[in-house]
This record gives structure tokens, sequence and C-alpha cells, in this order.
């Protein structure tokens, strides 16, 4: 290692330190404008320029290798004589009036800093020989202002877009003096493929490219210097970055991206929901009182219902899902249809129109009243013990969230069970991973991914996705993907649609929906007569391969061919790139998981990898992407009917023992029986009568809506504690007013097994509560005791029944997090798992032969089509959030179904049309985007729009194992809805 | 389909058939696609006399390039036309030793008899575009004149009228 002295210090450094890296570790400041962190290196702006001895000339400390016995000074004569005639050459092109005389102290930004602080007065403008660049080109966007005036050209922003968020929307054009950024070749970024991360927004220097937002909504001053800045973690999705939220007035001002070095998962990228997705909190149909439905009444220290029956016990003036499906809608605003912004009018009036397009409609508010949180809790304890005391503790049933925090979690499943003693708890998952978590506990007895998602860019050879659109579902680390895929790792995607990531893989592996258990299987024949497998892992960590060996052996690449539409070469290419990795990183999502045979898909995939050997190194990571920012916490702490906490059965009295001792109930009290998942509890036989639901939305995340809307309404209570009135909601009898991610502190999950701690940033809104003090209420009134006051406690009791939790504080989660195991206190987390064993008794994987089964419902004459459903870049799930984050709904602001040009063609639609969508079970209209994205003869939706549910028409028909119901395929026909009259975009 | 108000709008590739077909043997040369770069800016200039942000767009598709990168070429060089020009396009060198013998009367010549009246702009009907251009190569000859592709040399402003008439009449 080398030894240089750097303003008379002397240091060591690592032999590939630039003279900043070893200044920068040193503590010692050197001013920068093209150098930021993790980008390429260009060194065009010179103002690092340092004094190094026996160097005839300045040399770029940014640019410049450190060398043994180097003495470096940064601050002399030359250097600084040097960086003012920098800054004295850029402020010729910057608005600068408001820093010449004098006016330095108050330094805007990072560049204006450097410009106080080396004392440089800028010429007047009127005394200039060059104009300032163009100002704001592009006016009215919801998101990202560029206003060039204030360039210094550093390029940080075109670098930040192409090499971290590998999309290289911006580029330098033009020459010499009339050299600037440019936006794509037409100045639209929606063209050019801009996604609004807002990285360019994190690293401009100079505030030339901004949010628009915070402009509008805040004072300069409030921008430049909030009252506070709080580490939170985004609420989106399961990358689970971290971000800080800057506060003004109460309110969230600006979200920006923490600590770029450090180990988080985001290392200082967002996606556009986690930096533009920030106002949803605010939105004006906030809950801010407890609601209570019209027609209890208390009567003799009892309440008692005593409104309408029938029908009208838990109607209101609004339509059902299905009507909103079925009705004819006003077509679809240009946005939505990939048109360019700058020829919308709406949105120069956004506070007005798109802030209100999902409001609350006020009619929904009229079934209920206002009312004291004594009466709200109150009754729904009353209830909640009637419903117990009258049917048993299983006529309960609760729905956790994946939202919420593992302590708010933790509480509600440890209320049902503890306090009404039932294991009917469960949260999304059941929609989501629940597969998957069923395939890895039968191969692994594992439930979360094996590795960490740095390992990709870090170590991976092959990348082998399927059923995962990351770019859109988890954008942060689809760009680590396309990073390491642009350092050289293969990329392979199994994919009925050619999402951005397929489109840039190596090998993409188009099949028709449902058939990856022919594919895998077809992959794993191939290998195995090309004896590509690791023989020495399957001898030495694994069980039963045999049974596998003879599975696969009659799907032979032709056959799987004529099944999935792959054509059989390109298959065994597939196969033997996997198989020779060296690492080869196996990840997947809901295109494998949503099937009602997802269980054998994923173990097919599993099959696939552990034949390979592509588990237990760094490098070769296991990971299914998990969605919701804490559906990985919210199983790990017991939200599932099947365990408690680190997924311990609850059919063992012993461990029932455990949690009855740390919960100070008799063990009695907690059930032995297995409880029922989210899809069996919304069916009449279930025999559930009361719920509690926190912070889901089943009635358009569950299959067949229509017939979960009804199922909801024949409740005998229900209880929602939300953000907003949602769909679900406006059916409870209780309605308790929750907190946001920005209003509570708590920790959650991501994907990798990462445990972060996210901070309150402001309070809830009027009386609402955070989500864990009304539950820690709600549970001492139903009789269990809870002493608990903060999450920080809630925490220490989690740790203590967790075992693989045990070394979990609040205090050592600070900074990145702690992936688990953390089985100690002094444990600093795993990053990756089986590198000598599994889980299992005996250590060793078990492999489990699966055979090729079509999907349940196919394409036919009268339903020609295949109904793919699934998320949008600008979407969260059931659009609650999202859709009020003006933002991300000014960008994709109503729904679509998006469909193959020819096939649109061949109906007679075109771009923004309404069409007319029906399955076997109900129909809806919607508009039609046209895209090659889909392949023929398939349609996707997203179901984010309640306004068109893809959840009326999906097939509800359930996986043996896991009860994942089939969301990702059913046959349906289209049709164009010719509208009578043009109907005005909306 | 084609009776749908947006499909008259619909872009027209330049990379199909023929010159499709002449991009690829270009392809052939190149290490990678981006090297192909200025020879396919230059197909597209053929093709349709100038290059638009929609062409450098689909430049950018077809040799995975982004498109402001494409931009950022188009717009170095000051050969490609971002602009529609005429179909005579005349550049008149100006640089000093040219400037000495008389070019600026040749320029002036130029716009007065071609009506483009501007430098750079185009005429009326569309056909002329007259634009200045540093050094020829041919300081020996002033004032050296590039019509389209023809190098025309020792242009006086009297020898304008007589040049003019004979492009506009479609000699070349
Ligand atoms: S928002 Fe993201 S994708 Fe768009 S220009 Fe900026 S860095 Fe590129
Ligand atoms: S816009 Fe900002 S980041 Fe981009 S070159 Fe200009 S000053 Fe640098
Ligand atoms: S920071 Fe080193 S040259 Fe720009
Ligand atoms: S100066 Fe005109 S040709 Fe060289």
């Amino acid at each position: 290692m080398p030894t240089l002295a750097i303003n008379g210090r002397t240091l060591t450094a690592n032999a590939d330190a630039t003279i900043l890296d070893a200044a920068r570790a040193a503590g010692i400041e050197i001013p920068t404008l093209c150098w930021y962190p993790k980008l390429p290196i260009v060194g065009n702006c010179r103002i690092c320029l340092v004094s190094v001895d026996g160097q005839p000339k300045l040399l770029p400390a940014c640019a410049t290798k450190v060398a043994d016995g180097m003495v470096v000074t940064t601050e002399s004569h030359a250097a600084v004589e040097n960086r003012r005639g920098v800054l004295r050459l850029l402020l010729e092109r910057y608005p600068a009036e408001h820093l010449r005389n004098g006016g330095r102290a108050r330094p805007r930004n990072e560049f204006e800093q450097y410009v106080a602080r080396y004392g440089v007065d800028p010429t007047p403008l009127a005394g200039r020989d060059l104009p300032l660049r163009s100002g704001d080109e592009r006016p009215g966007d919801p998101m990202i202002r560029h206003d060039m005036s204030t360039c210094i050209l550093c390029t940080r922003c075109v670098r930040a877009c192409a090499d971290i968020q590998v999309v290289g929307v911006l580029d330098v054009a033009w020459r010499g003096e009339h050299a600037e950024i440019v936006v794509g070749a037409d100045g639209d970024p929606d063209k050019a493929g801009c996604t609004w991360c807002g990285e360019c927004v994190r690293v401009c220097p100079t505030g030339a490219i901004f949010e628009t937002l915070p402009r509008q909504r805040f004072t300069p001053a409030q921008i430049r210097s909030p009252e506070r800045v709080v580490r939170a973690v985004c609420p989106y999705c399961g990358v689970g970055c971290q971000v800080d939220l800057h506060v003004a007035g109460g309110r969230i001002a600006r979200v920006t991206s923490p600590d770029i070095e450090l180990d988080t998962p985001n290392q200082g990228s967002t996606c556009v929901k986690g930096r533009f997705g920030y106002d949803f909190p605010q939105h004006q149909d906030r809950l801010t009182r407890p609601l209570i439905r019209k027609g209890w009444v208390k009567d003799g220290g009892r309440w008692v219902w005593n409104g309408g029956q029938g029908a009208e016990r838990r109607g209101g003036p609004w339509q059902t899902i299905e009507a909103e499906g079925q009705r004819s809608k006003p077509g679809t605003p240009p946005r939505a249809t990939g048109k360019s912004v700058r020829e919308l009018p709406l949105l120069e009036r956004l506070d007005m129109d798109i802030r209100d397009r999902v409001a609350t409609p006020p009619a929904w508010y009229e079934p209920f009243r206002e009312a004291t949180w004594e009466e709200a809790m109150e009754l729904t304890a009353q209830e909640l013990l009637r419903i117990k005391q009258a049917r048993g503790g299983d006529a309960l049933a609760c729905f956790s969230s994946a939202k919420c925090s593992n302590e708010e979690n933790y509480l509600l499943m440890r209320m049902f069970r503890g306090g009404l003693g039932t294991n009917n708890v469960d949260h999304c998952t059941r929609l989501c991973h629940s597969t998957s978590v069923a395939a890895m506990q039968r191969a692994l007895s594992t439930s979360a991914a094996s590795g960490s998602m740095r390992e990709i860019e870090a170590a991976c050879d092959v990348i082998f996705i399927a059923g995962a659109n990351t770019t859109e579902t988890h954008p942060v680390f689809g760009a680590a993907i396309k990073r390491a895929h642009g350092r050289g790792a293969t990329l392979i995607v199994a994919d009925p649609r050619r999402t951005e990531l397929a489109g840039r893989a190596d090998i993409h592996l188009q099949m028709q929906p449902g058939t990856d258990v022919a594919l895998y299987s077809a992959m794993l024949q191939h290998i195995l007569a090309q004896s590509l497998e690791n023989r020495a892992f399957l001898a030495e960590r694994t069980h039963d391969f045999e049974k596998v060996r003879a599975a696969v052996q009659p799907y032979t690449p032709e056959r799987a061919a004529k099944i999935t539409g792959v054509p059989a070469d390109v298959i065994r290419r597939a196969a033997e790139t996997y198989a020779r990795g060296p690492n080869t990183s196996t990840l997947w999502a809901m295109g494998l998981t949503q099937h009602a045979n997802g269980t054998d898909i994923v173990t097919s995939l599993l099959n696939l990898m552990l034949a390979c050997g592509m588990i237990g190194r760094w490098g070769a990571a296991m990971l299914p992407v998990r969605g919701q920012n804490n559906v990985q916490g919210a199983s790990d702490v017991g939200a599932i009917p099947f365990v408690y906490t680190d997924y311990r059965s609850v059919k063992d009295p012993a461990i029932r023992a455990e949690y009855a001792r740390a919960w100070s109930v008799p063990a009695e009290t907690l059930s032995l029986k297995e409880g029922l998942m989210v899809t069996e509890v919304v069916k009449p036989e279930s025999g559930v009568r009361g719920m509690y639901i926190m912070g889901e939305n089943p009635i358009i995340s569950d299959p067949d809506i229509a017939h979960a809307e009804h199922w909801f309404q024949e409740l005998e209570f229900l209880a929602v504690q939300d953000l907003f009135l949602t769909e679900t909601a406006r059916y409870a009898d209780v309605v308790f007013p929750g907190a946001s991610f920005a209003e509570k502190t708590g920790t959650f999950v991501n994907t990798e097994r990462r445990i972060q701690l996210s901070h309150r940033a402001a309070d809830p809104p009027g009386q609402a509560r955070g989500d864990l003090e009304i539950l820690i209420e709600l549970s001492n009134r139903l009789g269990l005791p809870t002493p608990h006051q903060s999450a920080d406690e809630v925490m220490q009791e989690i740790a203590q029944v967790t075992p693989s939790w045990r070394g979990v504080t609040h205090s050592r989660l600070e900074g990145a997090g702690l992936q688990y195991p953390v089985p100690t206190a002094d444990h600093p987390g795993t990053a990756f798992l089986f590198a000598e064993r599994f889980p299992t008794a005996d250590g060793r994987a078990r492999f489990v032969p699966v055979e090729y089964t079509d999907p349940v419902e196919l394409p036919d004459e009268t339903y020609p089509f295949v109904m793919n459903t699934g998320r949008q870049l600008y979407h969260w799930h059931t659009g609650t959030m999202t859709r009020r984050a003006t933002g991300l709904d000014a960008r994709e602001p109503t729904a679509i179904v998006e469909i193959h040009p020819a096939d649109a063609a061949a109906l007679g639609v075109t771009e923004g049309d309404l069409v007319r969508l029906t399955s076997r079970r109900n129909s809806m209209v919607t508009a039609c985007r046209i895209s090659d994205r889909v392949a023929r003869g398939q349609v996707f939706v997203p179901f984010h729009f309640r306004e068109a549910a893809a959840n009326l028409l999906t097939n509800p028909v359930l996986d043996p194992y896991a009860k994942m119901a089939e969301l990702k395929i059913c046959a349906v026909k289209v049709e164009p809805v010719h509208a009578s009259a043009p109907v005005p975009a909306d | 389909m084609s009776a749908h108000p947006t499909a008259a709008r619909e872009y027209q590739p330049v990379f199909l058939g023929k010159t499709r077909e002449q991009l690829d043997t270009i392809l052939k040369r190149y290490p990678n696609k981006q090297a192909a770069l200025l020879p396919a800016l230059w197909l597209v200039q053929e093709a349709r006399g100038w290059i638009s942000d929609r062409n450098m767009a689909e430049v950018a598709e077809v040799l995975a390039l982004t498109p402001a990168y494409v931009k950022g070429v188009v717009t170095f060089y000051t050969m490609y036309h971002q602009h529609p020009v005429g179909r005579n396009f005349v550049q008149v060198c100006t640089t000093s030793p040219c400037n000495l013998c008389g070019a600026e009367g040749v320029v002036k010549a130029f716009l007065e008899h071609t009506s483009a009246r501007d430098l750079g702009a185009t005429s009326p009907d569309g056909s002329w575009t007259v634009i200045e251009v540093e050094c020829l190569g041919a300081c020996g000859f002033a004032t050296p004149v590039l019509i389209n592709d023809d190098f025309i040399e020792s242009v006086t402003p009297e020898k304008v009228p007589e040049l003019v008439r004979k492009y506009r009449e479609g000699r070349r």
C-alpha cells in the first residue's frame, strides 16, 4: 500500500485509489464538480487540480492515482488560483447576480458553495459576452424541471442516467460555447425512455435539473433548510431503498437518497415512486377521525346495530367495483398512451384536477359518522369478543399488511393469536410469494432469499430471471441488473412479455404463459444429457435427485418447444449457459408464483438450480424478488396462518408454550390448529364472520372481486385500519385512521432479508394515530396484556421469541440495517446463506419431481386471448397510495390494457380506444395501449385501477399447497366499445 | 386502419428496403454498431435531405444507441442538416484568403439570385439554401463554391446568375 503525504499528513491508501479517494478517506476535502461517487471519472471540470511535488503542472485529484512517496498540497497558491479561474469561467454562463457584492453569504447549491468558499465575484450579466443557456424547457412537467440556464456542464446527470440507471436520456450536444445538455433527440424525456427516477436530480450540483413539486408547494428557504431530515425506508417495493425525508411545515417537502457509499440496498438511487411518490400522506382524503357506520348505537352500555338489514346493512351510495368496471369510460388522455407531456394542457393545472382523480367521492362517507377513539375501540372490542364467544375464535380473521412494519404485524398476529385464540392471520403474501415459500420450504426448509441484491452486480456471471419485470416493479434492482449485464454478465430472461430486460437479454425465452414447468424441466433434461449437472453438489448436499432425473426425461427440448413455443435450440443454449455459470443467480417473481400450480412451477425452477449447484456461494444467489416493502417481514414475524415468528409451527405445543409465556397468557389460549389463508377466508364455507383488516384492500387485490365484494358485505363485523376510505373500508363497521410510512417508526425487511429502520418524520393528520398505538390499545381491551410503549420495545419482544433475529435491536439497525439471521447481539448479519448446509433436518436439499399441467383456463373460440395481470412502473397495487401521489398519477392516470399491434388491427382498435374485456367470470371496460411488449394473442392488464379492476376477470382457482390464485392467466375475449359520441378526455 | 386520424401522421422509417440493405452492408465493415453511426446518418440525409429528431431516434434504435447520443453527434458536425435544406445546397468558402478575394460578394450574389435571402434559410420555392463554410482547400482558386456535390472554382459575383440558372434548370 503506497504511503503519501497530503497537506503534511502522512496517509496510506490502496494502490488503485486516486488522490481524491485518499484525501476523502482522511477527511481532507478537495472541491469536485464533475466527479461524483460511483460515476465514471471524466476529469473535465478541472476544479480538483492539486499541486504534487516534482510535477510541473497541477494534477486532477479525481483522476490521478496515488503513488508511493507522493507529496500533495490541495490548497497551494497555484491550485487555489486555478480553482478561482475555473469558477470564474463557469460563472460567465451562470445567472449569478445574487452572488455579487457580498451576496455569497447564502449559497444555494453545491456549485455556489465553492464560489463562496473561493470568494469569486461574477461579472455582471450586462457585461458578459455570452448569453445564458435557455431556461425552463419543459414547463408543466409534474416531476422534473430542466432549467439549463444554471447548467455548468459537469455531465454528472449524463453519466448518472447512462451509467447508474442505464437509461441514457441525456447527453451533451452542440459544440464549444453552444454545448448544452439535451434530452433525447427532441427534448421529450418520455420518448427517450426516461423512467423519472430522478437520479439526474440527485447528482446535479446546481439545481439545473430539479423536482417540480417542492418548488410549487414550498418556499426556496424551506427547500434549502428543512426543519428536519429523517431517514426512512421507501414505502413501495421489496428493494427497500433508504430515503431521506425533508420535513417543512410538518409535511414532507422533498425526498432525497442518502449515504450513497454506505451499504444500503439502493446506494443513493431510488425509482420514480421513491423519489416522487411521497405526497399521498398529505392528500385531502386522509382519514383524520375514526368512523363508525351509522346504525350502531349504544344502548345500556352495549353497542347494538339498529340500522338496515340485508343489502342495506353494508350498502352505500357507491357503485360496486363490478358496476364501475362495466361502465363506459371517458377514454384515455393522451399522456397515458405514451404521448408527450408537452401536448397535454392538463398538467399545467397540476394541483387542481389530477390529485382528485381517485379522490374518495364525498358520498362514500355518508354511511358513516365521525366517532371518538373511545367509541371505535369499545365497539370493535365488544364485537370481536362477542363473535369469539358466540362462534369461537376461528369465526374471526385478520388481514395483516405487507405495508406495515414488523412491529405492527407482530402485534396484530399476537392480538389474534393471544387475544382471540385463532390462527386466522394472513396477508397479501398469499397472492404474492406464498407458492415460492411453499416450494422453498419443501426443498430447502427456508422462506427467504439465499443471497443479496448486491452480489448480482459484484459477482454473478449468469443472471437467470423468470417471470419478473424487474425494471418496472423493482427499478433500483433492475438498474443493478442492467449494470451487471453491462459489465459482462450474461442475462437470460424467461417471460411471455418482452419486458425491458427481456429486450436487453442475451437469451429471451418467450414462452406461452404458464408453461414454465415444461421449460425448466427441458433445460434440466438437456443439462443432464450433456452431463453439465454439478455432481459433487448433488452427491454431498441433496437427496432424491434420481426421482427428478426420471421425471424430466420425457421433457426433451423438442417436446418443450411444442408446449412453450420457445425453439428447442434456444432452450438448449439457455440450459448450457445456466449450467456453465460459473456463478449463476436465479431470480423470480409473480410470473412464476401467481399460478394455480405456482408451487410446482417454483419447484421445477429450484430443481434446475439445485441440479447445477447454483446456491450457497457469493454470486450464485436464489432470489425470489419480493413485492411489498415488508412482505418478507410480515411473514417473518408470523403474520401467516401456520407459523409464529421465524416460521415456527403453530401445531407444536412446545413452541406454543414459548409464545404463551412471552405473551403472559395460558398456553391453551393459543390455538394449535393452522389458520385460514387469505384466499380461503373470503369464501362462504370459511365460517369467518368478523374481520379486522389492517392496511389491505382485498376488494381490489383478490381474484374474482365480484365474489369477494359480496362476501365482505355478508360479514357480521368488519373493522378496517387504513389511511383512506378504500374500496374495502367503505363496507366496514369501524374505520380506524392509521399512519403512513412517514408518520411512524418501525422496521421493514427487504427482499434480501435486510431489516431496516424507518423513522417518524411527521405527525399523522388530525386524530389519526400510529398503527402500533391502535394495536396496543385494542390488544389491551381484548384482554391481552400489551405493556409495550414503542416500536423499540415491541422489537425487543420479537427478538426474544425469534431465534434468527435475536441480535436485533433498533439501535443496531441505524445505517444499513442487518441481514438476518442475526443470532447474537454482536453478529454482523448474513449476506448469503447455505454455504455449508441447508436448514433441513439433515442439512441436505430435497428434490421434488413435478409434472407439467396445462393452465386451468386455456384460450378457446369464445375467449381467445390469454390475460396476464401485473404492475406498472408508476403505480402500486390497488393504487390507494400512488393514485394519490400527484406526479405518479399524472404520468399514468387511467386504466389500460396492453395489446399487440396486430391483434389491435384485427379488432379495429387503436391507441386509447375503449374495449370490453370479458372472462368467464365478469367483464369490464378499459382503454387500449398498443404495445409489442405483449405477444400476439395475449393481453396485459395492470391491477391498480378500481374503475377497470383486472381482478374482476381473474380466476380464483387455487394452488393446492399455497392457496395462491391463478392471477396470471385467464382466458378473455376483447371487443371494441364504440362510444356513441366522442367523449372528452378526462 | 389507414382511415384513422393518427395513421396519417405515422412515421415512415428510413431503414426499410434498399436503405436497410445499404446499412447492413455498412454494418459489416465495422466492429460494432456504434461505429457505423456516421455513415448511417449519411444514409438518412441522402434519403430525406436532412436529419429530423425522429430520424435520430430511429438511428439510435437501429444502432442500439441513445437518441441523445445521436443528437450529440449530429449537432457536433456541421455537415449534417438538422433542418430541411433546398434541393440545391450552396456552400461558399468565406475563410480569410477567399474573403480577401471577395467571397462576401459571392455570398451576397447567391442570396440575391436564389431568393434564399438569409444564410442557412431556404428559398420560398424550396430549391435553394446558401451557407458559408470554412476553407475548402482551394485558396488558390478563390472563391470556391460547393453546389451539392459539385466543386466549382474561381466563382465571382458576376458568374453567379449563370450558375443559379444552370442549377435551377436541374442541370447538375
Ligand atoms: S429521471 Fe432518471 S431516467 Fe430520466 S433523465 Fe433523469 S436519470 Fe435519466
Ligand atoms: S444539468 Fe446539472 S448535472 Fe447536468 S451537466 Fe448541467 S450542472 Fe451538471
Ligand atoms: S472533479 Fe476532477 S476534474 Fe472535475
Ligand atoms: S480560404 Fe477559401 S478555400 Fe481556403
